[in-house]
């Protein structure tokens, strides 16, 4: 097949769809503001994307084998936590060094224990990794109440969350790029993805195809919960210390980036060039809700709706709203 | 019976239907009486069951017209056509597995009792059903999952009966029913035409046919050859009419090659729950062996054991001489043992639909056309070509979904999807189950070719027909044993069918072997 074959297979109905909402977007913001269409705003808001964009990525995998994982804003506390506060578990040497290192492997510790669960056990996954969010919850609040842990990330941890290492592109963007095409390839060119996207289909089907599917499951919940992590070690050294509550604006964007992005919420279908464009969405929608006020014109009205609420309430209905037009499951056959 | 103006029950004329740029039906005609069984025949895609969608509402025809006793009538949804009397069996099973026979059967008329359901009489009225089509052994307060695919077919008949329909359609009803079953549906059948129903009749197990029908009607490509009585023409006539070629024998000849070797699968005492008990069982290189008795007897057990699914089997198997632990299908098709299973349901055991031909083709051998993980998509399409080459597999589809293929097209893939991986030993249940004429005999002479190449083929089937023709040795079940090994002359119709009642040796001669089927099922 072609190169451009190839691409353009990349490109479905709903990315595009999602591509031509964050065109119209911006268009509509730059009316009321010129400014949203600079190039510093746009890389501004690709930088805040990446960390929507790194655990999209991991719960893209898991919700294309037709399961979910509802653990991840705990596993973002856990990686920011564990990450600041690696120098009390490894010593003052070591724990700045394995920070980094240190945090995303709690997270895909989370991810084991969701992995195992989910596919050795057979427990049903929303409720299962909705179980270990509780556990993570409670595990940080006893980490940070029992002996007053660091809290402030390491010279690196900010280095990677708002330094550049190419000038112009902000290194969470790069991370997000180079981990986006990682799992492109592995979806398109590997026998994982491949067994990935047959899971999510039929797991009976691939089972008795001589598939070790429980194997398949717990590589992408340990993923899952890694790049969870990850996006939790990002987002301390972006604020420059780690705080309980740090994942839980997550939950919702992250999954709506991804069905809105067009993969399949029962799994099977799904590509991630979809997600970019789901993430890149939720993100651009969330800052001009800030940036805009749409409250103020019902200030106009008579109507008076404090911001924060109003602005949930538009998020919330937007999301709800394009699921309608486009992301609901079409029939097959 | 009432009289009407026209002799016909059911009239259509002019016909055409078409999906996209693809005919379905062109300018068809069709008409029935009351009291008669009409049989549509012809292969997948010929445009059988698009007619029959048409007349349960599913389906709008783009023109033409449909007269039920000389009137216009319109049939533009099922419900619709439910009400005109139109009750119609598909060849996909309806039923909604968690819930009880008796829910299942009065789904779309529940009685009520103040606005709710009334259970009692839901309850009788499934005992009627059930008792109606012979069926009065199958409990209505059991769910649906548990029971056998051939009892599920039952109660789907119990439903489509419940509603007193006056035009009654079998869409490859029977295909899943056991011959015991089979004998039972057809007295039922036979009373209904009398009690002056109209049933139409779609199979594809020609004898059936033979049995049943009063009037055939021949479709082919989307138009109709022929409508003729019954008898009136010979199996192979009909059968050139379908497939629009001259037809040679069904069954390839049988190689009648030396079973010289050492047996390259050798299984004793195998066990498992209640379900198989103290199997043995030797297969050489070259060979075919069927796997008889009724449904459910523990042949599909004994396939998935074999294939490692089933935990805490008892028992040794050998493959060459060495003894195999088989825990999972993993280990079982790996290169040192090399079994392959064709499994009974390919919509969900066999295929992932929504994925295209290609990837469902290449699905199990996939791994040997990688390096660390990564597929090597040149090699990987030319393996494909190849196998779509040599299964000819319709190539128009193959970058589609292979939910979109026909019933025939779809078992090829799953084949292809094994011998893709090489396989020395291959297990197939019920493989032709639901597929047409022409795409049988290819299956047929496939596993002869495969034979000659050396594999040992372990084929279930519930055709005894299939077994008869394409089997060196069949190996009857009853209740979890081999009850019986059948081979040379006495691989015959009479005695498959006492075998797999259990019935002692001499006992059985035809007619009674027959009688004695009806009387105990």
């Amino acid at each position: 097949m072609s190169v451009s074959g190839v691409i353009a297979r990349q490109f479905d109905r709903a990315t595009l769809i999602a591509f031509g909402c964050v065109i119209v977007l911006l268009l509509i913001g730059a009316m009321v503001e010129p400014a949203f269409l600079s190039p510093k705003y746009l890389i501004q808001q690709l930088h805040t994307a990446s960390f929507l964009g790194v655990v999209a990525s991991g719960v893209m995998l898991v919700i294309l084998l037709g399961h979910i994982d509802l653990s991840i804003p705990w596993t973002i506390g856990v990686g920011g936590m564990m990450a600041t506060g690696a120098t009390g578990f490894l010593g003052p040497e070591l724990g700045i060094t394995l920070a980094v290192p240190f945090g995303v492997l709690c997270g895909a510790l989370i991810g084991t224990v969701n992995g195992l669960g989910v596919a050795y056990l057979r427990a049903p996954a929303m409720i299962f990794t909705l179980g270990m969010n509780a556990v993570a919850q409670g595990l940080m609040v006893y980490h940070t109440g029992g002996f007053a842990p660091q809290d402030r990330a390491t010279e690196f941890m900010r280095e990677l969350a708002v330094g550049h290492l190419i000038p112009g592109v902000p290194n969470p963007l790069l991370l997000w790029i180079i981990l986006g095409a990682a799992i492109v390839f592995v979806l398109n060119r590997t026998v994982l993805g491949r067994r990935i996207y047959a899971v999510g289909n039929q797991e009976r089907s691939v089972f008795l195809s001589g598939v070790d599917t429980r194997k398949v499951i717990l590589i992408c919940f340990i993923f899952s919960g890694a790049c969870a992590a990850l996006t939790g070690v990002l987002l301390a050294g972006w604020a420059n210390r780690s705080y309980q509550a740090m994942g839980d604006p997550y939950l919702l964007p992250t999954i709506a980036a991804i069905i809105l992005g067009g993969t399949n919420v029962l799994g099977g279908r799904g590509k991630y060039v979809g997600t970019i464009a789901g993430v890149i969405l939720i993100t651009i929608l969330q800052s001009m809700l800030s940036v805009v006020q749409p409250q103020r014109y019902f200030a106009q009205l008579g109507v008076d709706i404090p911001a924060d609420t109003f602005r949930q309430v538009v998020f919330g209905a937007v999301i709800i709203g394009m699921l309608l037009i486009y992301g609901r499951q079409q029939l097959v056959r | 019976m009432s009289e009407s103006k026209s002799p016909y029950l059911l009239s259509m004329s002019g016909i055409t239907k078409r999906y996209g740029g693809v005919r379905a039906l062109e300018n068809v005609s069709f008409e029935t009486q009351r009291g008669s069984i009409h049989a549509l025949l012809g292969e997948n895609g010929a445009g059988k069951s698009t007619l029959i969608k048409i007349l349960s509402g599913v389906v709008l025809p783009d023109s033409g017209d449909i007269k039920l006793d000389g009137k216009l009538a319109s049939f533009a949804n099922p419900q619709q056509a439910n009400d005109l009397g139109v009750s119609c069996i598909f060849q996909e099973l309806s039923l909604l597995p968690d819930l009880t026979v008796a829910d299942n059967i009065g789904i779309t008329r529940p009685p009520r009792k103040f606005g709710m359901i009334d259970y009692r009489a839901q309850r009788r009225i499934a005992e009627e059903a059930l008792a109606w089509v012979g069926g009065e052994n199958i409990d209505p307060m059991e769910t649906v999952s548990n029971l056998s695919l051939s009892r599920r077919q039952m109660v789907e008949i119990a439903k489509a009966l419940a509603r007193n329909p006056k035009i009654l359609i079998l869409d490859e009803a029977t295909s899943a029913l056991t011959a015991a079953d089979v004998d039972k549906v057809f007295k039922m059948l036979h009373r209904l035409r009398d009690e002056g129903m109209a049933i139409i009749y779609i199979s594809h197990r020609m004898p059936e046919i033979a049995e049943l029908a009063d009037t055939c009607t021949v479709y082919r490509n989307g138009t109709k050859v022929e409508t003729f009585r019954n008898g009136t023409k010979s199996d192979s006539a009909v059968v050139e009419m379908m497939i629009g070629r001259e037809y040679s024998s069904v069954y390839p000849a049988k190689s009648n090659r030396p079973a010289a070797t050492k047996p390259i699968l050798k299984v004793t005492n195998f066990s498992w729950n209640d379900e198989l008990n103290g199997i043995n069982l030797e297969m050489r290189p070259g060979e075919i062996v069927g796997l008889g008795g009724l449904d459910g007897q523990g042949q599909r057990q004994l396939q998935l054991g074999l294939f490692g699914t089933l935990i805490g089997a008892s028992g040794s198997v050998e493959i060459n001489g060495d003894r195999v632990r088989l825990n999972s299908p993993k280990v079982a098709k790996s290169d040192e043992i090399g079994i392959a299973l064709v499994p009974e349901d390919r919509k969900y055991e066999g295929l992932m639909l929504s994925m295209t031909v290609r990837e469902n083709l290449s699905f199990a051998a996939v791994e040997k056309m990688s390096r660390m993980g990564v597929v090597d998509t040149r090699a990987e399409e030319a393996a494909i070509d190849e196998m779509v080459e040599i299964l000819k597999i319709k190539a128009d589809g193959i970058d589609g979904p292979v939910g979109a293929l026909s019933g025939g097209n779809q078992q090829k893939v799953v084949i292809g999807k094994w011998l893709m991986t090489k396989p020395r030993i291959i297990l197939l249940n019920d493989p032709t189950r639901g597929i047409d004429v022409g795409t049988k005999q290819e299956i047929y002479h496939l596993l002869q070719e495969l034979a000659a190449e050396g594999c040992a083929i372990l084929l279930y089937s519930t055709d005894y027909d299939e077994l008869i023709g394409c089997c060196d040795r069949v190996l009857v079940m009853y209740d979890g044993r081999v009850v019986r090994t059948l081979a040379g002359n006495e691989l015959n119709e009479t005695n498959l069918v006492s075998a797999a009642l259990n019935l002692p040796e001499q006992a059985a001669v035809r007619p009674e072997a027959k009688k004695i089927q009806g009387a105990l099922l």
